[in-house]
């Protein structure tokens, strides 16, 4: 069997760096050049009852890698993330606010490595 | 051009079951093809991730297949399809990208043992791979229905299949973005699972 090629690093992210303005800060870019996984957060356009439980899954989800170690970064924010992040006993990751994606690109670099990994016990095949 | 709604994986692979991760974080040759042509891209909750845990086996259908794991699926269902609706309400054409071969993401073609269970080894080989969805794209198909809304065209990943080729992906990925219908059947046996 081949290597798993997970990297163990997610970013959390606004919709506006997924689905940037023209000349925007795209974070897809960055993170698959980066190696890091993206976990989007709901659109700003959408209403409270349809943004609140989808929050809620991305909390949910945050907190199942949380347990097994899986290292976070929040891109941009989004109204009501804290608080859902709170319901699952997770704290907010660093957060960065890019300008660009050069910004974003030497943010994620500097972080440290991921306390996850697969051990020998762990490694398929 | 318009949303497509996309697997989880597609964006974050961390979340794969073990050995499925194809690459550290995006799955580029799905995304890549989804921005080129100038579609949005909305993230779906991944189903088996929260479910059955980062260290859950490789399964088939009929073993996720439990009224528990329907429940959690219709939760999220209901979630997705809340913000479909807000998109076809928009007058957005409206995509769902999934993972073909994958008990729970497949969107034409998902994988089936109904005798598979107890303890996990099974011979290399045995067919699994069948023409349908998974137990989260039927959960989707039914929260639509319960508001009106047309079940959109489909597409998936296609990795777990016999044949993978990336340019026959972005082919057929294209032709559902245009308009078309879409879909693959079933390639002959080969024992991956995808979650």
């Amino acid at each position: 069997m081949k290597a798993d090629e997970r990297s163990f690093r997610i970013a959390l992210v606004a919709d506006r760096y997924v689905n940037p303005q023209p000349g925007g800060p795209d974070a897809v870019a960055v993170a698959a050049q980066a190696g890091w996984g993206v976990m989007q957060l709901p659109p700003d356009d959408y209403p409270p009852e349809v943004a609140g439980p989808l929050l809620a899954e991305v909390a949910e989800q945050v907190e199942e890698f949380s347990r097994h170690g899986y290292a976070f970064v929040l891109v941009g924010g989004h109204p009501g993330l804290a608080e859902a992040l709170a319901r699952v006993g997770v704290a907010v990751p660093d957060q960065i606010t890019p300008a660009t994606g050069v910004e974003l690109k030497e943010f994620l670099d500097r972080r440290p490595a991921s306390a996850a990994g697969w051990d020998a016990s762990q490694i398929p095949g | 051009m318009g949303v497509a709604f996309v697997a989880h994986c597609l964006l974050n692979q961390n979340s794969k079951v073990g050995d499925g991760a194809h690459c550290a974080g995006v799955y580029s040759p799905v995304i890549d093809t989804l921005r080129d042509k100038g579609w949005r891209i909305e993230q779906m909750p991944c189903p088996e991730l929260a479910f059955t845990g980062l260290n859950r086996f490789w399964a088939v259908k009929e073993q996720l297949d439990t009224a528990a794991y329907r429940r959690h699926c219709e939760r999220l269902a209901e979630a997705v399809a809340a913000a479909i609706g807000v998109r076809v309400g928009q007058g957005e054409d409206v995509v769902l990208v999934g993972v073909q071969g994958s008990p729970s993401m497949g969107v034409t073609v998902t994988s089936s043992d109904p005798l598979r269970g107890g303890r996990p080894e099974w011979p290399d080989g045995t067919a699994e791979h069948t023409s349908g969805e998974g137990i989260f794209i039927e959960e989707i198909r039914k929260a639509l229905a319960r508001r009106g809304i047309n079940f959109p065209r489909v597409t998936g990943e296609t990795h777990a299949l016999a044949g993978h080729d990336e340019a026959t992906q972005r082919a057929e990925i294209e032709s559902v973005l245009a308009g078309g219908s879409g879909g693959r059947p079933p390639g002959p046996a080969r024992t991956t699972r995808e979650g």
